[in-house]
Parts: C-alpha cells; structure tokens; sequence
C-alpha cells in the first residue's frame, strides 16, 4: 500500500506517494527525474548514490524512500546557486578530478558532509570521508586535491 | 537491484514494537540502520512480509551516562554517534574506534549497534568491543524481559539466542576501573568497507601506574564461528607486570583459542600469524592507554 511521505529536497518540499520496497534512489531518480544521483551496485558497496540526508552522507540505495519522510535531503542538483557552479564542483573540474563522472556526484556529496562538519580536514580525513565512494577513473589523487583545494576557496570566501 | 514487496509498520512506542512482532514474529523483521537488512532483502537472502522500523521509537537511539558508573546505549544508536560521544571515546575506547572502523562514513551513519550485534557476523567490528567491555544486553517482548552478557550473545554465524518476537532494547556498560586502557584493531585486506580478516578488543587494567596488570580481557573476531574470548591469553597475563615479552607471549597463546579458516579474504596460516601479532599489538596499546588513564 502506497504511503504519502513529505520531505525536503535541494530546500524545496516535496509531497508523494510511495510504495514501502520503493528506496530513496529510486525515487530521487524515477519518480523525481533528479538522475544526478547514480545507480551503481545498489548494495552500499560503491558510493554513486550518495546524498545528503540530515547533514550526513548516506546511501540512497540502503534507505526506503519513506523512511526519508519529514527528512531534509540534499542531492547533486542542489548545489550550484544561480548558475555558479559550487566550489567543490568548480574544483573538481579544475583538478581535472572528474573523467567519466559516474563517481563524481557522489563524491562531491561526501566532499559537502565533511567540509560542512570540518571546514579544514586533513588529507588522511579527506580520505576517510570518500572511502565509501569508488572510482575506477582517477585514482583518487586528483579527487584529494581537489577537495583540498575547495577546502581553501571556501575558507578564503567566508573570510572575504 | 530491486527490493521485493512488504508491509511497513512505524510504531510510535516500545509497547507497540513488541505488540507486532508478538503478533508478526517470524513473518517480520526489525529495520534499524538497514545496512544488513536491506542488503539481504534485495539479494532474497530474507524475503519478510512485514518490515518494523524502530526509527520512531522514543529513546531507543541515545547513549545515556549513569553518573560515573557506566553507561546505557540504545540498540539504534549509530556507529558514527558512537565514534563521535566523548564519553564514549574517554571511558570505552575499544568501542569508540571499532565504531570508527566499521564500514565507510556513509554507512557508518546509518549502521546500529543493535543490528551489528544482532546481524552476528564473526566479523562483525562491534561485538569483540562489547565483549571485553562485558556488555550486559537488554531484551525485551510482550511478556518476557531478560538480561544476557554479551559472551552469551552469540549462537553462531548469523545466529543469535534472540528468539523473533524479541527486540534488543539496549546495552548496559559499566564504567572500567582507574588505569584501564581499552584498544580495538582490524586487519582488512583494504583499509575502507572491508569486512575483517582478524579483529581483535582488548581492555587492561593496572594496579597503579607501575603496578601489575589485575585484570584483562582480550575479544577476537573473524577466527571462530563467533567471536570469541581469549581466556587462556588472560589467565597468563593476569597478576604480571607488563612487558614487551610478556605481551608477544600472550599473542601466540591468543592463537591457541582460534579456529580460523582459509578464504578469499586470507588463509589459515596468515590469520594465525595475524591474530598473534594484532594481538600483541593491541596489548600494547591498551597498556599506554592505561597509563595515560586521568581521572
Ligand atoms: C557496504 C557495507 C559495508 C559494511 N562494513 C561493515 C564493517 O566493516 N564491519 C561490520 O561489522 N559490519 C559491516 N557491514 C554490515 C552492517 O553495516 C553492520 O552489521 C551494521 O551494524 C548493521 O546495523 P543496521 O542498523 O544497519 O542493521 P539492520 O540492517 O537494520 O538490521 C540487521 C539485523 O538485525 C535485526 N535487528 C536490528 N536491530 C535490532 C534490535 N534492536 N533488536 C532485534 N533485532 C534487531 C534486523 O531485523 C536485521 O535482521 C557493512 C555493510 C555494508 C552494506
Ligand atoms: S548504488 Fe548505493 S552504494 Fe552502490
Ligand atoms: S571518474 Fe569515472 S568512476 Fe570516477
């Protein structure tokens, strides 16, 4: 039986009905049309669903779409503002982090959670923060700096 | 991967979650974090007609000090909130860094302590750390409330002694004596999401700062069909005074008490070796814990 869920989504409510088996992802991505958000493996293994739930990176995947009801959820879509892409987005693009991208919406959403909690981590903690989110890609390095780098553009916006 | 149908329930109380799964029990399952559940769900390992969220349920997902003699955790608190408690970090050490271990950040958020105890995986990274911290487990249904020490948990893999219509309410710890240090080590075949290879908990407690080690406990993981305490590595220990030789010592009598097997993710022989030496390591760290212990 399909159960109406309200949540909050890139800061724009959202009301729905939705059947239990139905996981966040599926809805972000089929009953939304916000296909951002990746399908990789399904199974928490890889990190391509990742968004932002309640402040916290989390697996879509792993997370019924009811269960997101009353919650506030912010996926890759959410981040650029009037057409200016977000810091951690523009540095990846110019880190040259980004090759086929299937990673990369999730990565920049466990890029947000951490920088949002510790505007100044260390590379060990950068580590940390996207050891849940595969690329078969890069190679990590460039994805590092990248969010290193962001780290700096956000410290140096909020002083100016 | 698609999840097969099922029937949603979100009580409000404790009352009404033991209600249901007297009524449901077999034909139902708790959804705590979902990081097994779900997981098992889409890969038809369980097919429940009837999934329970605990997620509305007052309570059951706060770590509650008792003054300075221990503390309660409820079953759905997180592993993150449990890496993050200060008081977690200061007191019960080998919790705090196997909740800091366990899986990556995102699944770290959503991952309970309850459904990694009750999931009992030998692997699993919260169990050895609730044993040398000799949890006590609360449990609960309709007309039967008991409390079970951690050791007595685990039946075999995958296997608890709850019975279906039975929920884990919470974990009652109490707080280490003075100069107790705690350590927890995992050895995966990479550094992040994996499942163990070896674990291994340990607790120390000194008589004083250069005092005799009067109690010890040492938990493994991933080498027996449940994790398993080291008794025989106690016994040795207890009543010595600590030294590098002492603690290589009880390594190799740590093995002694593992039935590991060879796998994909190592063979027989490496896990020995690594249970020896994790557990010397982990001795060692548990003591500079220890003797850093304030008040
Ligand atoms: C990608 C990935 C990586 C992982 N890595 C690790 C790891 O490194 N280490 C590790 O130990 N585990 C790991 N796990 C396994 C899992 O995340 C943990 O065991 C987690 O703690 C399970 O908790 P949960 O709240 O998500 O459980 P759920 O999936 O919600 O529940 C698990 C089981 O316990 C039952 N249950 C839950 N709560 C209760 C309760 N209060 N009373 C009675 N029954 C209950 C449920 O009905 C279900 O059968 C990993 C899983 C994934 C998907
Ligand atoms: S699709 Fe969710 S972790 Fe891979
Ligand atoms: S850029 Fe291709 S997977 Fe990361």
């Amino acid at each position: 039986m399909k159960k109406i869920i309200k949540l909050t989504i890139n800061g724009e409510s959202v009301e729905a009905a939705v059947e239990p088996n139905r996981t966040l992802l599926q809805f972000l991505r089929e009953d939304l049309g916000l296909t951002g958000t990746k399908h990789g493996c399904g199974l928490g293994d890889c990190g391509a669903c990742t968004v932002i739930m309640e402040g916290r990176a989390v697996n879509s995947c792993l997370i019924l779409a009811i269960q997101a009801h009353g919650k506030e959820i912010i996926t890759i879509e959410g981040l650029a503002e009037g057409g200016r892409l977000h810091p951690i987005q523009q540095a990846f693009v110019d880190k040259g982090a980004i090759q086929c991208g299937f990673c990369t919406p999730g990565m920049i959403l466990s890029a947000k959670a951490l920088l949002d909690r510790n505007p100044k981590p260390t590379e060990m903690e950068i580590r940390t923060a996207i050891s849940g989110n595969l690329c078969r890609c890069t190679g990590y390095q460039k994805i590092v700096e990248a969010i290193e780098s962001a780290s700096e553009t956000i410290g140096s916006e909020e002083v100016s | 991967m698609l999840l097969p149908k099922f029937d949603y329930h979100e009580p409000r109380t404790l009352e009404e979650v033991l209600l249901l799964l007297s009524e449901l029990g077999g034909n139902a399952k708790l959804l705590a974090g979902g990081t097994d559940l779900l997981v098992r769900m889409k890969l038809n390992v369980d097919r429940p007609s009837h999934v329970i969220s605990l997620e509305k349920v007052p309570g059951l997902n706060e770590i509650i000090p008792q003054d300075r003699h221990g503390v309660t955790i409820g079953s759905t608190t997180t592993a993150a909130n449990l890496a993050e408690s200060e008081l977690i970090i200061d007191r019960f050490a080998p919790l705090a860094i196997a909740s800091s271990r366990l899986g990556a950040p995102m699944i770290r958020n959503r991952a309970t302590i309850g459904g990694n105890l009750v999931n009992a995986r030998p692997a699993a990274d919260l169990s050895p750390a609730c044993m040398v911290l000799s949890a006590n487990l609360k449990i609960k249904s309709l007309n039967k409330d008991r409390e079970v020490l951690v050791n007595d948990f685990f039946v075999g893999p995958g296997q608890t002694i709850l019975d279906p219509n039975e929920l884990l309410v919470s974990l009652k710890i109490e707080t280490p004596p003075p100069w107790t240090g705690g350590s927890y080590l995992k050895l995966g075949a990479r550094k992040a999401l994996e499942i163990s290879m070896v674990n291994v908990a340990c607790l120390l407690t000194l008589q004083s700062a250069d005092g005799p080690i009067v109690d010890v406990r040492i938990a493994l993981g991933a080498v027996a069909p449940t994790p398993v305490r080291a008794f025989a590595a106690e016994e040795f220990l207890i009543g010595q005074k600590p030294s590098e030789s002492l603690f290589k010592e009880a390594g190799s009598i740590g093995v002694g008490m593992c039935s590991p097997i060879t796998d994909h993710r190592g063979t027989m022989e490496y896990r020995c070796m690594m249970i020896e030496s994790l557990t010397h390591r982990a001795l060692q760290q548990a003591y500079h814990r220890a003797l850093e212990w304030k008040l």
